[in-house]
């Protein structure tokens, strides 16, 4: 990808407010603002997606973190009495959460690094026909579902090319309902139903 | 296979030729480097008619969103054998006005111990969510709709679920009980019943095809039938879960009065009130749109084509255009009322039955549903009474009654799973209930001397 003009403007906006917001994440003291924090980030990076080109990606990333996960997490954080976070400003546990990010963040650096120094991120020029079809503007009288085929390439490469994530994926999930099903269960409950 | 994204891909139905003109006109008095990256073509399609469209489309729903108020009062009215408002103006015509103006006027107040900031910010995130996904809404054919994005159903259902946390934070900025409680309950409730939505949407993109909103609607003109045909049962869960979506009554549990005062925004006033009350209508025209477009055709109607292919060449396409506007209107309008019908004649559930209604019977049926759905396109595709052509659903007549029939016949295979599935508890009467259940292993033992935990 190539970043020229309009795009290259939005990535730095969206690069750059993902960034902040995820440094207000962990700085801020209030869990709710620190949720509200992630949630900005997370459409940030929904912003980023689609100038990728990954509507799909982006749409379920919105539907799936904001709508479903920070909506729970939220739903937790009310529930629980978080002004002793608030009014504690002592973490013992500071130095050892600072090597940590030290080391991830030079893991990153050092990943980022070894790439660009292979051929880069953006160093690959797309081809004249990629670059066709990626500046088409669609004809809009074209007839119906020429766009459709969106959907169904999704699928189908959901369910060939990705099908054993797609799986995995789905025995995790169910591991985890079925685990917080029996661990929420209790033994009036469970000498009901047996 | 044309895959269109790519920086068009937030395309724009192209403008009038009589603006691009005006534009082209209008690129003469700008400054050289101003005008020197964009062609005038670009700018009357991507900045000057959509703005044009977007301030139509605002003024338009917000009217609507304002006499749908005077709708439902009035509908209430008459359920109940009064007269509603008829004071201010001709049959009380003036009465969203006089709302509106009383609203604006009135004082103001944050509480004390509020989250400010956050309680600035939650009527904002309900009324931008309500308002954006009206951007992607097919309004009609041609120039009626502001853009066709590829993933127009998804946004409309990733905005609207981003909705629900201006409920959350509205209920937990005012640092109060009712609130708190209602936003919890309205969460759990929406976050439920969204799962329930977008299964049922599943069976209906067996048809679709696809998420854009435009192409909706050309799948079924190109079929000449409505999606509530092939998708009774699926149209049924969507109206079910589209009310609890809503928090609407029999789902208010939001903001049940009896209950919890107002719910999540009893401590809300003036004009942040309003906002909150304009984002849920507006959101009631969202959904409606949503179902409209899915299952009813959108702006199609069968036989619209051939009543402007009647008419002389020039002004086919704006006769096509009204038609379309006006069909989208009234199938609204028609699913609107059926909203406000279902308040008024509806008691409130209780909060536990709301939970097993949402859980144990729309999701089970809408995961029922599209299982069933696509066996019938698959022994349809087999019978080869279905085609599909770039992605195009083609079928003659027989297909269209084959999938009718069967999409009916659906119905009974989901009915039995649900009996099934819920054998114990198909009574929502608690007593009912009980009965089925031994004394022995009751939750709760009432035995002298042991306190129930």
């Amino acid at each position: 990808m190539l970043l020229v003009g309009w795009e290259a403007l939005f990535f730095w906006l969206l690069t750059l407010s993902a960034l902040f917001a995820a440094v207000f994440t962990v700085s801020t003291r209030n869990p709710v603002h620190c949720a509200l924090f992630l949630i900005s980030t997370l459409i940030a990076t929904a912003g980023l997606f689609l100038l990728l080109r990954a509507e799909f990606v982006a749409g379920a990333q919105i539907l799936v973190y904001v709508g479903g996960i920070l909506v729970l997490f939220l739903f937790v954080l009310m529930l629980v009495n978080t002004r002793s976070e608030v009014e504690n400003p002592f973490n013992r546990q500071d130095k050892a959460g600072a090597f940590i990010a030290a080391l991830v963040g030079l893991a990153l650096l050092g990943a980022v690094t070894y790439t660009q120094q292979r051929g880069g991120f953006f160093k690959t020029k797309p081809s004249a026909d990629r670059l066709a079809i990626e500046n088409a503007r669609p004809d809009p009288n074209a007839p119906a579902g020429v766009i459709s085929a969106d959907t169904e390439t999704l699928g189908v490469t959901l369910y060939t090319r990705a099908v054993l994530p797609f799986e995995i994926a789905s025995v995790l999930l169910l591991m985890a309902i079925v685990g917080s099903v029996l661990l929420a269960r209790d033994r009036r409950q469970e000498e009901t139903y047996d | 296979m044309m895959i269109a994204s790519g920086p068009w891909m937030l395309a724009l139905n192209a403008s009038p030729k009589w603006l691009e003109s005006l534009v082209e006109q209008f690129f003469a008095y700008l400054p050289a480097w101003l005008t020197s990256n964009l062609t005038p073509t670009d700018a009357a399609d991507f900045i000057v008619w959509p703005l044009i469209q977007i301030g139509v489309m605002l003024v338009v729903v917000l009217t609507a969103v304002a006499y749908l108020t005077l709708a439902e009062r009035k509908v209430s009215a008459w359920i109940q054998a009064r007269v509603g408002p008829n004071r201010t103006g001709p049959l009380g015509l003036l009465q969203p006005a006089a709302d509106g103006i009383k609203l604006l006027i009135k004082e103001d107040v944050i509480p004390f111990k509020a989250d400010k900031t956050v309680f600035t910010l939650a009527p904002i995130i309900s009324m931008v969510c309500a308002f954006v996904v009206l951007a992607v809404l097919p309004y009609g054919p041609h120039y009626a709709s502001i853009t066709n994005i590829n993933i127009g159903l998804l946004f409309i259902l990733s905005i609207s679920s981003v909705g629900v946390l201006g409920i959350i934070l509205g209920g937990w900025a005012s640092n109060s009980k009712y609130p708190l409680l209602g936003a919890l309950r309205s969460s759990a409730q929406m976050v439920s019943y969204e799962a329930a939505i977008g299964l049922t949407i599943v069976s209906a993109l067996i048809f679709t095809r696809t998420f854009s909103m435009q192409g909706i609607v050309e799948a079924q003109r190109s079929l000449g039938v409505w999606f509530v045909l092939f998708l009774f049962p699926s149209f049924i869960v969507f109206i079910v879960s589209a009310v609890a979506e809503t928090n609407r009554a029999p789902f208010d549990m939001a903001e049940a009065e009896s209950e919890l005062v107002g719910g999540f925004h009893t401590e809300y006033s003036g004009f942040r009130f309003s906002i909150f009350f304009i984002a849920e209508y507006a959101n009631m025209v969202v959904v409606s749109a949503i179902g409209a477009t899915l299952y009813l055709g959108g702006w199609y109607v069968p036989g619209m084509d051939w009543v402007a292919a009647q008419l002389p060449e020039a002004y086919r396409e704006a006769a096509l255009t009204l038609m379309g506007i006006t069909a989208f209107a009234i199938k609204c309008g028609a699913i609107l009322y059926l909203f406000i019908w279902m308040r008024w004649t509806f008691p409130r559930y209780r909060y536990d039955q709301l939970m097993e209604l949402g859980w144990k019977w729309l999701m089970p049926a809408a995961l029922a549903n599209i299982v069933l759905t696509a066996t019938i396109y698959i022994i349809g595709k087999e019978l080869g009474l279905v085609r599909s052509v770039e992605g195009v659903l083609q079928m003659d007549w027989q297909g269209k009654v084959y999938f009718t029939v069967a999409g009916l016949l659906a119905m009974f295979p989901i009915l039995a799973l649900l009996n099934a599935i819920n054998r114990n508890s198909k009574s929502f009467n608690l007593r009912a209930q009980r009965t089925t259940i031994p004394i022995s292993t009751r939750k709760v033992k009432l035995s002298p001397g042991v306190k129930p935990a």
